[in-house]
């Protein structure tokens, strides 16, 4: 009898931002709607409710819009309740943890029970000469979904607990995440105290490094044997996409490649796993959740592995002599999707924009 | 007379917090000051760098750090010396600050310096 692995054919929520939003602060509104905004990363209703106008943030529209729920599942005009939680700022904004509406009581944009598809542990794909396909096999649709991992840890560590943005549940564990230089160690701390706040990615910056695959909307891989390249299409980020040569060129000279968000990749296979070397860096992002710091003498070699079907096994080995004491290894699993397209997802930064009056955002 | 806009790239350094380019000024009373501007790198051991980059350069003789409480402390022998002791402030902000003591010869002021 075959294996079968269950997995639901659902995209997560973002998760809200702890930065944002206190959740021992809750918040009960009953108001008319006065606005629906459908954007990326996080749609929100507007809500006037106590003689004020109140914004409810709600999950990632693309998630919602896979649970079946879309801009006209509500309109303007109409009365609802809402409870969640207040945001830090002690603005008028909300994290809505759920949305009913009045005149009949359904409750709004919560996930819909939703058949599991059974994946059957089936073999990878392969090319005709034997090598494993990375994307789906011909005539079929899927991608690769949301990592297993919410943060990346050196592996020879004891298992940390973590939240979905990769916040430890212990300070007191920062060792043991990574094996940090002590200005590096500092900066981590910092950003966990302060929850993220200066997260570069809130501003739509690009998620360079492993956190492209940390991204809940996933990716997908574009094998262009005849050229010798494979794209890298990520479903997080603003659609961006990056280029693996496979074609045999070396690696470019570490003080001559253009630094940039994704790096400069060239990518070989050793027997099933394709192992990508990446240099040429900028250092305007933070290349995993949780704020791992890294500089510009940052080397990775990427390993993506597809025992079956189902399964990608991405494992990266982080070498910045600049920021840690030494290389370390850490890595996740990414679940395909199959059947299904990967959708388009822009960050919006300016919706942030809109609820402070300040902003262009129309 | 036309005005025009230029708009400058904003591009937050998130590697080491002292890696990039000061400037600001010191001097000993509001009204008297000195445009200073300090480029400093972090190169994996030490920080190293100059002030006022150009023919007049000096290089920075040491950088240390004190990352429990993000003090800085920087000597740089040119003409005279100096020795600057400042707090790092605004750790995660596009534009953080290095604020404290400027000492240059026989001359005691302040200083403070943003980083581009």
């Amino acid at each position: 009898m075959k294996p079968v692995a269950i997995i639901l054919a659902a995209l997560p929520l973002f998760a809200q931002s702890v930065a944002t939003y206190d959740s021992s602060r809750a918040v009960k509104l009953t108001g008319v709607v006065t606005r629906i905004e459908w954007a990326n990363p996080h749609a929100f209703l507007f809500v006037n409710a106590r003689d004020t106008r109140w914004a409810v943030e709600l999950g990632n529209p693309i998630a919602l819009e896979h649970d079946g729920w879309t801009r006209n599942s509500l309109h303007v005009g109409d009365s609802v309740n809402v409870e969640g939680i207040a945001a830090r700022d002690s603005t008028t904004r909300v994290f809505g943890k759920s949305v009913i509406l009045t005149k009949t009581g359904k409750k709004l944009f919560t996930p819909i029970p939703r058949r599991a598809i059974a994946l059957a542990k089936e073999p990878a794909p392969r090319w005709p000469d034997g090598q494993v396909r990375l994307g789906p096999a011909p005539g079929k649709k899927g991608y690769w979904g949301a990592a297993s991992g919410n943060a990346l840890v050196d592996n020879t560590a004891r298992k940390v607990a973590m939240n979905e943005e990769g916040l430890l549940r212990n300070l007191a564990e920062v060792d043991r995440v990574a094996p940090f230089q002590p200005w590096a160690k500092a900066v981590y701390e910092y950003r966990q105290r302060t929850l993220l706040k200066d997260d570069p990615l809130t501003r739509c910056l690009p998620p360079g490094g492993p956190r492209q695959f940390q991204m809940p909307n996933g990716f997908q891989f574009v094998e262009q044997r005849d050229l010798g390249r494979i794209l890298l299409l990520l479903g997080g980020g603003n659609r961006n996409w990056r280029v693996i040569f496979t074609d045999g060129r070396p690696q470019g000279q570490a003080d001559e490649v253009v630094r940039s968000y994704y790096g400069n990749s060239v990518g070989h296979w050793e027997k099933d796993t394709l192992v990508v070397d990446v240099i040429g860096f900028n250092e305007h992002f933070w290349f995993a959740n949780g704020g791992l710091p890294h500089t510009e003498a940052l080397h990775l070699t990427e390993r993506f592995t597809r025992p079956d079907l189902g399964t990608l096994r991405y494992e990266v080995t982080v070498d910045d002599p600049r920021t840690y004491t030494r290389p370390w290894t850490g890595g996740w699993n990414v679940p395909w999707v199959p059947n299904e397209e990967m959708q388009e997802y822009f960050c919006e930064e300016n919706v942030e924009a809109t609820l402070s009056g300040k902003g262009s955002y129309k | 007379m036309a005005c025009l806009a230029i708009y400058l790239p904003i591009f937050a350094q998130q590697g080491h917090p002292l890696t990039g380019t000061w400037s600001g000024t010191w001097g000993t009373t509001p009204a008297q000051r000195n445009q200073v501007t300090i480029v400093m790198n972090w190169d994996g051991k030490n920080v190293t760098g100059l002030i006022n980059p150009g023919p007049d350069s000096i290089p920075l003789s040491s950088v240390s750090v004190d990352y429990s409480r993000w003090t800085v402390h920087i000597e740089a022998n040119g003409k005279d010396r100096i020795v600057a002791e400042g707090k790092l402030e605004d750790l995660g902000s596009y534009h953080r600050t290095i604020t404290g003591t400027w000492a240059q010869g026989t001359t005691k002021a302040d200083f403070k310096v943003t980083r581009d």
